[in-house]
């Protein structure tokens, strides 16, 4: 993820609070990837990013919704694309499930996928691998993505 | 003179297209104004969801995949 300012961004701790709030996450990884570890919460959807534009009407546009991805760049490129067509109440969860599983959220599968050797490295806080990856500040440019 | 764009996120797909556009004009003896966006909010204003994408005088050509050089030439006939 890169600096921008058209989607406002929130850390997985963050995301904890809103997911209390009743918010919706919306996963856009592909259904291969959800197949293999997905987050283990009440309220979520898959809407792949290779299917986003025909599916994105299903997302409510009067509900709260976290837009989620494996580490935030897909996720925050489909949260842009939604403040474009009037969605108001969209915000990224920056680093993803793999900041998410760092931080042992539940996940239902097999967190080797993200995580690999690192079990370590903080959100907001202490980090093992370096600066860069602390989220609530700058952010990495990317990367652990699957860019495209 | 055409303006060429390519959004992506400096992934090698969208290197291999932006290199495609320089291969395509030259084979054509082609200029143009050839532009890589590689800044995440310029790209959000194309309304971009997969990369790369390939644009010529503002009209979205090819996205989520590689432009090849063929197609590409056959574009900006």
């Amino acid at each position: 993820m890169e600096n921008q300012t058209l989607v406002q961004e929130i850390c997985p701790t963050t995301t904890q609070q809103w997911i209390k709030n009743g918010a919706l996450l919306v996963d856009v990884r592909e259904k291969d990837e959800v197949a293999q570890l997905s987050y283990d919460v009440p309220n979520i959807i898959n809407i792949p990013l290779s299917v986003f534009e025909e599916h994105f009407t299903e997302i409510p546009k009067d509900k709260e919704v976290v837009m989620v991805c494996r580490s935030g760049a897909r996720s925050l490129r489909a949260a842009g694309f939604l403040v474009n067509h009037g969605y108001d109440k969209v915000v990224n969860m920056k680093h993803g499930l793999i900041r998410w599983a760092q931080k042992g959220f539940p996940t239902k599968g097999d967190t080797s996928v993200v995580l690999g050797n690192a079990q370590d490295s903080g959100c907001c806080g202490s980090t093992a691998n370096s600066a860069k990856q602390s989220c609530c500040d700058s952010s990495p440019k990317s990367e652990e993505s699957k860019c495209c | 003179m055409k303006q060429i764009k390519v959004l992506g996120t400096g992934c090698p797909k969208c290197k291999t297209t932006y290199n495609n556009v320089l291969e395509a004009l030259k084979q054509l003896g082609m200029e143009a104004n050839v532009t890589k966006i590689e800044d995440i909010e310029e790209m959000m204003k194309y309304n971009v969801l997969t990369t790369p994408v390939l644009m010529i005088d503002d009209v979205m050509k090819v996205k989520g995949r590689i432009a090849q050089i063929d197609e590409i030439k056959e574009f900006l006939k």
